[in-house]
C-alpha cells in the first residue's frame, strides 16, 4: 500500500513544526489484529504508525471531537494545526467538515494514502479471534497474505475486505497537502445492487426487515459518535426541550433515531461505512445510508465530500431543484 | 447430566420464563427461549451480558392516569425465571451489583427480579481472547452468585449446585439427574485448569486502588482518553456498569416513569440544569469509568465492580483496553 518508512519520515517532519499540535494516525492495537488511532507529538511517537489494510477507523472524527474548554483570563488559545492520515474515503470526510466549516483548511495537515481497500473487522474477528499474537498483513492484489506468530496464510482478498471498499470509487484521497503512495489507477463502480435489492421489496416487507434489525438496536450511539459528520454540540436524539426521540429503547425510537440520523446525514454521509463496523448489534446500517445517498444523487445529481467550495447540499436551494416529493 | 438430556431439561424449565443465550445476525443475546432448538450452546460469552434480564434497559417504575380516575400503577413482577447458560463471570456480576442495588434501602425492581432468578451457569472449557477474569477473583468454575453450575465434559455435564435454588431444579426432576463419580470431578478439574491455563490476558490488581489515588493529575489520562470516541458500547455491554437515568413519557393524561440505561461517557451525564458540567471533556469521562470501576466502588463495597469477561476491549471500536491502562497504571 504505502511505504511505510516514508510516511514515518514526513509525519516527522510534519510533527516537528511549530504550528502543529500533533498529528493522528495509526498505530499496532493491545491484540491480535486490532489497530488503535494514535496521536503523535514527537518524532519519537511518530514510530509506532503503522498503515495496513487493518487501519479501519476513520480519523477524520478526531478532528471534530476534540473539547475546547473554557481556557483561564489571560491564556490564549493554542491555534496550532492539526495532521491527520487520511486514505481515499476520509479525506472526504475532511472535505466535507471543510465545506460546512466545522474545521478551516488552515487547521490541517492532511497526509493523503491511496487505498485499496481495508478489511472488514468483523470477517477478521471470524477468522482470526482466537489469535492473541500480532497479525500483519499485506495487500497482494487478489488476496491478503497474513503472518501471525510466524505462520503465513492467504485468504482471498473479496472474503476479508470490507463490503464497502469493493465498491469504492474514491480510493485515492481527493485532498491532500503531502501524498504518500501511487495513485490507484483502478476505478470501481457503486452500483448500489444491496440498496436495489431491498428497493425491489414492497413497503411491508422492507418495514419487516428494518423492523427486525431496529428491534436489536441498543442505542449505544457509537455510530453516531463515530461519524465525522455528526459533530452537533446537542444531537436531536439527546434533546430534551422537546423530546424528538424518547430515552426508552424500543422499535418506535431506534426506528426514529435511525431515519433521523440518516436523513440529518443526507448529502454529508460519504459512505466510510464506519457506523455499520462499529455497531455491536451487527445492524447493517451501509445499507440505509447507501439509500439516501442514491437518492441525493438521483434528486440532486450531488456527492458529499468532493470540493471544500462547493456549498454544502441542503443549504442551498435551485429552482431546478427536484419537487417531485412535495404535493 | 448426560447431554442428550438437555432438551428435555429446556422443556422442564421453560415452564418459567427461561433465558438462554440465541443468535441473530452473529449476535449473540441473552432471550427468552421455549425450543432447545433456539439456544446457542457453542458460545463463548454473549455479545450482549444478561444484566438485562434482571436490570432491563427500559423498565417502567410506574404508570399513571390523571383526571377522574386517577390511579397509580408500579408493575408488578410475577413469575420465576431461569437463566441458563450464563457465564460464571456474568454470574459474579450479579453479587457485585447486589451491594450497590441493596445499599440504603432496597431496589425493589432489582431486587425482586433477582429474588424470583434461578441461574445456572455454564463453565467456560475455553475462554474469549480478552478474559481477564482470574486476574479479578472469578474463574471458570466460579460459582459465586449461581445456583447451579454445568460443565461440559465429553457426553455429560458435571452438575454441582450452589444454593437451595439449584437444589431445587434437581429436586424437580430427578430423573435427568444421577450422581458423579470422582472420575467424573477429576475430569471437570482438569477442564477447568486447561481452561484457565489459556487465559492470555493477566493484571494484577494488587495495590490498584491506593495507586489510583495517588495519579489522578497524571498524564496518562489525557493519553489514554484522547481515542475514546464517547459512545456507550463499553458501559452497556460490561456486566456490571449499572448507571441509570429517570425518565418521565407522558401526554396530556396518562404517563409513566421508565429507568433506563445511561453512561458516565455521555457528556451530558454529569450536565447539571445550570448548564455547568463537572466532566467537561473525555479525558474526565474516561477517567472516571476507570476509578469507578477500580477504586470508588472497592471503596465502598470491598470489590472491584470488574469481572474481567472482556466485553469492553472486544467491542470498543477504537482497542480502549482496560487491561493496558491497569498495566500502565501500576508502570507509573
Amino acid at each position: 500500500m504505502a511505504d511505510l518508512a516514508k510516511m514515518r519520515n514526513e509525519i516527522k517532519k510534519i510533527v516537528q513544526r511549530d504550528d502543529v499540535k500533533y498529528v493522528i494516525g495509526y498505530e499496532k492495537g493491545t491484540y491480535g489484529w486490532r489497530v488503535s488511532p494514535s496521536f503523535a507529538r514527537t518524532p519519537e511517537e511518530v514510530d509506532k504508525f503503522i498503515f495496513s489494510p487493518l487501519c479501519v477507523n476513520n480519523l477524520a472524527v478526531y478532528l471534530v471531537l476534540e473539547e475546547k474548554l473554557p481556557l483561564p483570563k489571560g491564556v490564549e488559545e493554542e491555534k496550532k494545526k492539526i495532521g491527520i492520515v487520511v486514505t481515499g474515503c476520509d479525506s472526504r470526510s475532511v472535505v466535507q467538515l471543510l465545506q460546512e466549516k466545522a474545521i478551516s483548511r488552515d487547521d490541517v495537515v492532511i497526509l493523503g494514502v491511496p487505498c485499496s481497500g481495508v478489511v472488514e473487522p468483523k470477517k477478521m474477528k471470524e477468522m482470526f479471534g482466537k489469535e492473541i499474537g500480532t497479525v500483519a498483513i499485506e495487500d497482494k492484489g487478489e488476496k491478503y497474505v497474513i503472518v501471525i506468530d510466524g505462520k503465513r496464510r492467504e485468504v482471498l482478498k473479496e472474503e476479508l475486505v470490507s463490503e464497502n471498499c469493493k465498491t469504492c470509487e474514491y480510493q485515492n484521497p481527493v485532498i491532500s497537502d503531502i501524498l504518500i503512495g501511487d495513485e490507484i489507477k483502478e476505478k470501481k463502480k457503486e452500483s448500489y445492487s444491496k440498496v436495489r435489492e431491498l428497493e425491489e421489496k414492497s413497503t411491508q416487507e422492507r418495514w419487516d426487515y428494518w423492523k427486525e434489525k431496529f428491534e436489536r438496536c441498543i442505542r449505544c450511539y457509537a455510530c453516531r459518535n463515530c461519524c465525522p459528520v455528526c459533530n452537533c454540540k446537542e444531537c436531536m436524539a439527546e434533546k430534551t426541550t422537546p423530546v424528538w426521540i424518547r430515552r426508552s429503547v424500543s422499535l418506535s425510537e431506534n426506528a426514529g433515531f435511525h431515519i433521523m440520523r440518516s436523513l440529518h446525514t443526507a448529502g454529508r454521509c460519504i459512505g466510510c461505512g464506519s457506523c455499520e463496523r462499529v455497531c455491536p448489534m451487527n445492524i447493517p446500517l451501509s445499507k440505509l445510508y447507501k439509500k439516501v445517498e442514491k437518492d441525493v444523487i438521483e434528486l440532486f445529481d450531488y456527492r458529499a465530500g468532493l470540493d471544500e467550495e462547493e456549498k454544502p447540499l441542503l443549504s442551498v436551494y435551485s429552482v431546478d431543484d427536484s419537487n417531485e416529493y412535495i404535493l | 447430566m448426560r447431554k442428550d438430556r438437555i432438551g428435555k431439561l429446556v422443556q422442564i424449565l421453560s415452564r418459567n420464563t427461561l433465558y438462554a443465550p440465541v443468535e441473530r445476525d452473529g449476535v449473540t443475546t441473552f432471550e427468552k427461549v421455549e425450543k432447545v432448538e433456539d439456544i446457542k450452546f457453542d458460545y463463548q460469552n454473549s455479545d450482549v451480558p444478561p444484566k438485562n434480564v434482571l436490570f432491563p434497559q427500559t423498565e417502567t417504575t410506574f404508570k399513571y392516569t390523571l383526571g377522574k380516575d386517577q390511579k397509580i400503577e408500579v408493575p408488578k413482577e410475577n413469575g420465576k425465571n431461569i437463566i441458563l447458560g450464563i457465564r460464571p463471570c456474568d454470574a459474579r456480576s450479579f453479587s457485585i451489583l447486589d451491594k450497590v442495588f441493596e445499599k440504603d434501602f432496597l431496589d425493589i425492581y432489582y431486587s425482586e427480579k433477582r429474588e424470583n432468578t434461578t441461574l445456572i451457569g455454564l463453565s467456560c472449557n475455553e475462554p474469549g481472547i480478552n478474559c481477564f477474569c482470574t486476574s479479578l477473583d472469578g474463574g471458570v468454575g466460579n460459582k459465586e452468585g449461581l445456583d447451579m453450575l454445568l460443565t461440559a465434559l465429553e457426553d455429560e455435564y458435571f452438575v454441582e449446585v450452589a444454593t437451595d435454588k439449584g437444589k431445587a431444579i434437581i429436586e424437580n426432576s430427578p430423573d435427568l439427574f444421577s450422581d458423579a463419580s470422582d472420575e467424573h470431578a477429576k475430569k471437570k478439574d482438569e477442564i477447568n485448569k486447561r481452561a484457565e491455563s489459556l487465559m492470555k490476558r493477566r493484571i494484577s490488581v494488587e495495590g490498584i486502588e491506593e495507586k489510583l489515588d495517588k495519579i489522578f493529575d497524571d498524564d496518562l489520562w489525557n493519553e489514554v482518553s484522547m481515542k475514546c470516541i464517547g459512545c456507550s458500547v463499553c458501559t452497556y455491554l460490561c456486566p456490571t456498569c449499572h448507571c441509570f437515568d429517570i425518565q418521565d413519557e407522558a401526554t396530556l393524561r396518562e404517563g409513566r416513569r421508565i429507568r433506563v440505561w445511561d453512561s458516565c461517557s455521555n457528556p451530558e451525564y454529569t450536565l447539571q440544569a445550570s448548564g455547568y458540567n463537572p466532566r467537561p471533556a473525555r479525558i474526565n469521562r474516561v477517567r472516571n469509568r476507570i476509578y469507578h470501576k477500580y477504586e470508588y466502588y472497592p471503596k465502598n463495597f470491598k470489590v472491584i465492580a470488574c469481572v474481567g469477561c472482556g466485553r469492553c476491549i472486544d467491542k470498543c471500536s477504537v482497542n480502549m483496553d482496560i487491561v493496558e491502562v491497569l498495566s500502565r497504571v501500576k508502570e507509573i
